[in-house]
């Protein structure tokens, strides 16, 4: 087991002050991804998929709940689980600093840990399908889909054993979409990785995950193998996910 | 992304950097030294001296020079002082959220409710007139403005996904605002360097003109106009042409600034001076 949610309760305030508002993003909610899995988490925009999304990357603090990694539960400071979890994320035009070039940014997760980069940007952009060329670029240069493959380039160079796709594909066309999708599952045969993919798509989440969570309202409805989920949905709200497809 | 700068700003800008070129002049005493006196009292312009002279005999031309050298010098000493400050104060801010951020705006709220020259008297009264207290002013003028907007474009920029993806990979403070923040801030705080760059140059002319600047007999622009205000009528020389320099200064530099804006920052920030 890789990385657990248990009993994951997140709760924002909202409003002003005198007539806050308690909204619950996560209920509850309790996940798994095992050794190796691609955990696929769909539902509708609200449903606090990506509230989930930042509880498992240790960004947010869960209000009650444990989140544990590898087993042990998450430290006080987030920087030691630097460069063992990583994310992909959403938007191509703004996952990577305009102002630096390409192979600083892939190379940032390294530097970050002190550790020297030895031509493993090269080699990186080289296993995403990218020429080593492109190190010396500006991400204004590449095309979106070229983009969210050195966000991916980055995410992989530290050699983690989790990542979180966060819409990870949404926002490239169907083509691009597809391309991205197969270089995820061949590196994740490759690396061993372990995957949250988060996304609205059920066509894309039914291409990559093992098994698919899907949410509503701040709480986990389903939980099932993607085979199982896609032939024969138990709850009524994946039936009609799976009816809008 | 880039687009070049159009014939307008370019414009503006050359006409700064001939304002500066004209500044420069002076201290090589290029029209002669400031200070001495050349002719008679309130000759109008002629071929001994372009600009007339004036109560005192001085020649006009080497006067505005210095003075307008004078002016720049301050203005952009000032101005560099609140960049660094605003940049600082606005990025962290911007970032942080909070407690911090409260704070900051509140305190900047508190100065920009001041009117410019009000809170230049004021800062005069305390220090004492003089070159320090026109710099202080102008720093403390431009810094509310420019650190609202740095502030709110580091709001901006800090939750782009780049940064999030360098809080994931672990990267300190230091390293996500210097590394990541700041080089995307970096055009409005250009921009609005330019804006308050025309700003520092008539809080300058006010301070010195209301005395509690500039002390004569060094020459600024605002020092000149004092000067010149009192023989309006009998030598109207010597109040056309370091008025008439002011005006060009801070329509160029308001030009140009409009020009940046449009190719650093199409769509982003607004000036609100």
């Amino acid at each position: 087991m890789i990385l657990e949610l248990d009993q994951v309760t997140v709760t924002f305030s909202t409003g002003p002050p005198l007539r806050r508002r308690a909204l619950h993003a996560m209920r509850d909610v309790s996940l798994h991804v095992g050794e190796g899995e691609t955990l696929g988490l769909v539902g509708e925009s609200g449903s606090g998929k990506t509230t989930t999304g930042r509880v498992a990357l240790g960004l947010r603090r869960p209000t009650s709940g444990t989140v544990s990694f590898e087993g042990r539960p998450f430290g006080r400071r987030r920087r030691e689980l630097a460069g063992r979890m990583q994310a992909v994320l959403q938007h191509p035009h703004w996952s990577l600093n305009p102002r630096m070039r390409v192979g600083r940014s892939v190379a940032e997760p390294l530097v970050v840990l002190g550790r020297a980069e030895r031509g493993e940007v090269r080699e990186m952009l080289e296993q995403v399908g990218l020429e080593a060329e492109l190190a010396d670029r500006y991400p204004h240069e590449l095309s979106g889909g070229q983009r969210q493959r050195v966000s991916i380039a980055r995410a992989l160079i530290t050699r983690p054993g989790f990542i979180v796709f966060d819409e990870a594909v949404s926002a490239l066309d169907v083509s691009v979409q597809v391309q991205i999708l197969n270089l995820i599952k061949d590196l994740q045969a490759d690396f061993g990785f372990s995957a949250l993919f988060i996304s609205h798509d059920l066509g894309a989440v039914r291409y990559v995950a093992d098994r698919i969570a899907v949410m509503r309202g701040g709480e986990v409805v389903e939980t099932a193998d993607t085979e199982t989920f896609y032939t024969s949905p138990a709850h009524d709200y994946s039936k009609q996910l799976l009816r809008a497809l | 992304m880039r687009r070049p700068l159009d014939l307008l700003s370019k414009g503006g800008l050359g006409c700064l950097l001939a304002l500066v070129a004209f500044a420069l002049g002076s201290t090589v005493d290029l029209a002669g030294d400031p200070d001495a006196i050349v002719g008679p009292r309130l000759a109008p312009p002629g071929p001994e001296w372009w600009m007339g002279t004036d109560n005192l005999g001085r020649s006009m031309l080497p006067r505005v020079m210095e003075g307008v050298g004078t002016t720049l010098l301050l203005s952009c000493t000032a101005v560099l002082l609140t960049a660094a400050v605003s940049a600082a104060f606005g990025i962290l801010a911007g970032y942080r959220g909070g407690y911090l951020n409260e704070v900051v705006l509140r305190l900047v709220e508190v100065l920009y409710s001041f009117p410019a020259i009000v809170l230049a008297v004021l800062v005069a009264a305390v220090l004492g007139p003089g070159q320090f207290a026109a710099l202080a002013s102008i720093v403390l003028v431009t810094i509310p403005l420019m650190t609202r907007l740095v502030r709110a474009a580091a709001v901006g920029v800090s939750q782009r996904d780049y940064v999030t993806a360098a809080v994931i990979s672990g990267a300190r403070l230091p390293r996500i605002l210097g590394r990541h923040v700041l080089p995307n801030v970096a055009g409005t705080i250009a921009v609005q360097g330019t804006y308050a760059l025309s700003v520092g140059i008539s809080v300058e002319g006010g301070l010195s003109f209301l005395g509690f600047g500039v002390q004569p007999p060094q020459a600024s622009l605002g020092v000149l106009i004092r000067q010149g205000g009192s023989y309006m009528i009998a030598a109207p020389w010597l109040i056309i042409g370091p008025g008439t320099v002011l005006v060009v200064a801070i329509l160029a530099i308001n030009v140009f600034g409009d020009g940046l804006r449009d190719r650093l920052e199409p769509r982003e920030t607004r000036s609100l001076t």
